[in-house]
């Protein structure tokens, strides 16, 4: 299964770079969605169906590199950092239409960064905290920082820097921002954004079509303009295998989301291209640090001897083989996926070791029949298993482990009030940056330490440090120590990384699902 | 007259019971664990953030001015706006309703049509092969879940044979009767399993009773006996079941719709009860409390039309 990894990994940057030698042109793609866009402006977008989908209508002025290590131009033919590192200057590329034909200028990069800036406004304002000003003059693009930023250029390669139409906006119906951009989108049509497609269609949980842009920017293998095809119509199918039914039945050409128990069946299949795509997804369980639970009882887990126990006493390659039928890899970073920039390779954490579990069970003096609760989402076949086995492998260390089932909003609540010993969690990175998931999983003023209470005073200052730091070598090491003293407390129980499954028919090739999550179409073809 | 005053007077005692069914479902939301500010935000918003969320839904004003609003808004027809779709809850269920109200009543006219000749061919063959036959299919159907007969049918005739989509809607009626087919059979199977068995049961007592042995005794054909004493009789009891299981009906759309990806009301609700969207979630009882309500006093009216022994009263 990982040389399966990795040739998925291969062919998505081969898509990303080399377009397919065959031009298909034209034809629309049938995609099935797990669940439906909401709202897709890059501001506002805070749900994965809507993230994702914001790079097709819209576009930012960088954009991440194949490997996702750096980034290339975008809207900008070129940017640059002032050696202060208090300013990026970047250059647009001359010609640049919206997909109505208006032309894309620098008055329109202005009101979109300071639209997605503005705390009000945006759930992700705080990612541009370092921005001081944007200016622009012609072709040239100045934003002043601050303070010196690090993940500048990565987040001018992330959705909610995606440039939007001012004066499509000013135009709009609506008393203000949100209003005028919930109309825009409820109207549909082709003019606010520049990404290789337009809304042409919507129906609010049932349907969705995106048309070509044939103003778009970015050239094909043939010369002219990408997209290969005239658009995509996308359906929303929540049940698992109503979606696959689909594909297998020809209605639809490509179903997202495939449960991995379903993977050998369909890759068995010769009329279906089963794909694993790379991604930053983790899925681990916080652990509860604090002395006491929330109840005023002792915790057990306070101790960092029984989280390392439970960790050692987890084999997470039988995890993996349950509940992803061998598609998944252990996570080797504490703190990030592997595929994200500055992850360190710490080996498999936390390898499946018994004695060591029980020698330090014992040394911390945990009674038999201790017990622990495993909080898990009600319906969840993944999390069924994952509680199931664990009873299992922890029962030689005498814990108990009793399982709460709850529901997604329910989790979340009990992650912030601390009311859980370990709970299931996941993560997929929003930006091209670790920043983000290292101030979730660690930083305990961000988000308590994605809620386990952990609260480590170098670690901390270590990421308050590396905020502002851009000496990229000094950051990587900032980076390496934090990731070395988070393995080491185990705030986390480590479990693995697991790829997009994303099923398509013969017919179609190029579309790519990237490590962030992103639906890529605008290299796919369709041929019939 | 007698009927438009009953009408009016079981339409006036909907009030009070709307009101009920307010106070209940706004408490029970509240009460349910779980944040709608997280739900919006995401797990990863930060504590300024949901309380900007919670401060622009009124969700931190006392429970008392939260209900206050809700019940005066609702009045003027204004359910808030949905949370997770950001629109009107009115425009919302208004744009889903009609899929689901045609797929129940598709699943019901189905039923009718699966189990109205069968209980009869049952019921005149008691106790001999057919009806043993009849029986034991249906017993079947009673005892497996739903969702399972729906995936059955989806794999075998839309994956596989390719006589009917595996999801979707359609637009015109013919095309929204084959996309909705395999739902609505779905559906219909278990139901029209209950409808047989209580038809069957019907139609043998009807049979025994002494008006239909009279009437065979002055001399009407079969057909008249059964068409006019036996089964109109035996309907009684069948449009009752038929009307409190609505109810039952409602809540299957649930499931139903989700497995066969059918955009109404039902599929909805569980989209909005797992994002917590409380006005949306309120919006939606409330509605499927005025469908059943008005279900309810259909049957009833339905009743007194086809026996004219049960007063309106």
């Amino acid at each position: 299964m990982r040389g399966k990894l990795l040739a998925a990994a291969v062919a998505a940057a081969t898509a990303l770079t080399t377009p397919a030698m065959a031009q298909d042109r034209g034809g629309v793609l049938n995609f099935a969605r797990y669940d439906g866009s909401k709202l897709i402006d890059p501001i506002y977008a805070d749900r994965n169906p809507d993230i994702w989908m914001v790079g097709s209508l819209f576009d930012t002025l960088l954009r991440s590199s194949p490997d996702g290590n750096s980034v290339v131009a975008g809207l900008a033919e070129s940017h640059e950092m002032s050696d202060d590192g208090l300013s990026v200057t970047l250059t647009l590329q001359e010609g640049l239409q919206f997909s109505d034909g208006a032309p894309l200028t620098g008055d329109d990069v202005i009101f979109s960064l300071n639209r997605a800036r503005n705390p009000d406004l945006s759930p992700w304002a705080g990612l541009l905290g370092s921005i001081d000003n944007v200016s622009a003059s012609d072709l040239t693009v100045t934003i002043s920082l601050k303070a010196p930023d690090p993940t500048i250029l990565s987040m001018l390669a992330t959705f909610n820097t995606a440039i939007v139409s001012k004066s499509v906006f000013e135009a709009a119906d609506g008393a203000n921002d949100q209003e005028k951009s919930a109309s825009i989108f409820a109207a549909g049509g082709a003019g606010v954004g520049s990404g290789p497609f337009y809304l042409s269609g919507f129906e609010q949980g049932s349907s969705m079509s995106f048309s070509a842009n044939p103003n778009y920017w970015k050239v094909g293998a043939d010369g002219k303009a990408l997209p290969y095809v005239d658009g995509v119509e996308f359906q929303i199918i929540p049940d698992d295998a109503t979606r696959i039914l689909k594909l297998q039945a020809g209605e639809v050409d490509a179903a997202e989301f495939i449960p991995f128990s379903r993977v050998a069946e369909l890759e068995a299949d010769p009329s279906i291209n089963m794909n694993l795509y790379p991604s930053t997804r983790i899925i681990y369980s916080p652990i509860n640090t604090r002395e006491a639970r929330a109840d005023g009882t002792p915790n057990p887990l306070a101790d960092v001897r029984v989280r390392q126990a439970i960790n050692y006493a987890t084999n997470k390659d039988a995890l993996i083989g349950l509940v992803l039928q061998g598609a998944g890899k252990p996570m080797t970073s504490p703190l990030m996926a592997a595929a994200t920039q500055l992850s360190s390779d710490l080996g498999p954490l936390y390898g499946y070791d018994m004695e060591k579990a029980k020698a330090l069970i014992a040394d911390a003096g945990v009674a038999p029949g201790t017990k622990i609760t495993f909080t898990t989402l009600a319906g969840s076949a993944d999390d069924s298993t994952i509680f199931a086995a664990l009873q299992q492998m922890w029962a030689p260390l005498g814990i108990a482990l009793e399982v709460e089932q709850v529901d997604g909003a329910t989790r979340g609540a009990k992650n912030r009030s601390g009311e859980f010993d370990i709970h299931t969690y996941g993560w997929v990175n929003d930006v091209n940056d670790p920043s983000q998931v290292v101030g979730w999983l660690g930083h305990t003023p961000t988000a308590k330490a994605v809620g386990t209470g952990w609260e480590n005073p170098e670690f901390n200052s270590l990421f308050e440090a590396s905020a502002t730091e851009i000496n990229a070598e000094t950051r990587a090491d900032q980076y390496a120590q934090m990731q070395k003293l988070y393995a080491d407390s185990a705030p986390l129980l480590f479990m693995y990384e697991t790829p997009f499954a994303v099923a398509v028919s013969n017919a179609v090739e190029g579309y790519v699902q990237t490590p962030l999550g992103n639906n890529i179409f605008e290299e796919a073809t369709v041929s019939r | 007259m007698a009927i438009i005053q009953y009408t009016l007077k079981r339409l006036l005692l909907m009030i009070p019971t709307f009101f009920l069914v307010m106070i209940i479902i706004f408490l029970l939301v509240r009460f349910l664990p779980g944040d709608p500010a997280i739900a919006i935000a995401g797990d990863r918003a930060s504590d300024a953030d949901l309380a900007a969320i919670r401060e622009r839904l009124g969700l931190n004003q006392p429970l008392l001015v939260q209900f206050w609003l809700f019940v005066t808004n609702t009045l003027q027809g204004d359910l808030g706006r949905s949370i997770l779709m950001r629109a009107p809850v009115t425009d919302i269920i208004f744009d889903r309703l009609p899929t689901t109200i045609f797929l129940t009543v598709y699943a019901v006219s189905l039923s009718l049509l699966i189990a109205g000749p069968l209980a009869f061919v049952a019921a005149l063959n008691r106790n001999k092969w057919p009806d043993a036959v009849i029986r034991t299919v249906f017993q079947v159907g009673l005892s497996m879940p739903v969702f399972y007969i729906g995936l059955i049918l989806l794999t075998f005739l839309a994956a596989q044979l390719r006589w009917f989509p595996v999801g979707g809607y359609g637009d015109t009626f013919i095309e929204r009767l084959h996309h909705l087919f395999l739902p609505a059979v779905t559906v219909a199977l278990y139901t029209s399993a209950i409808i047989m068995r209580n038809l069957r049961s019907a139609i043998i007592e009807v049979l025994d009773a002494e008006y239909v042995q009279f009437a065979r005794a002055k001399g009407l054909p079969d057909r008249l006996v059964l068409g006019r004493h036996v089964l109109r009789n035996a309907l009684i009891s069948t449009v009752t079941l038929l009307g409190l299981s609505i109810g039952n009906l409602m809540s299957g759309t649930l499931v139903t719709e989700t497995v066969f990806a059918v955009p109404g009301v039902g599929r909805l609700m569980l989209e909005a009860i797992f994002a917590r969207d409380y006005p949306l979630i309120q919006g939606l009882t409330l509605t499927f409390a005025v469908l059943v309500s008005v279900v309810f006093l259909l049957t009833d009216l339905f009743q007194s039309t086809l026996d004219p022994r049960m007063r309106l009263t």
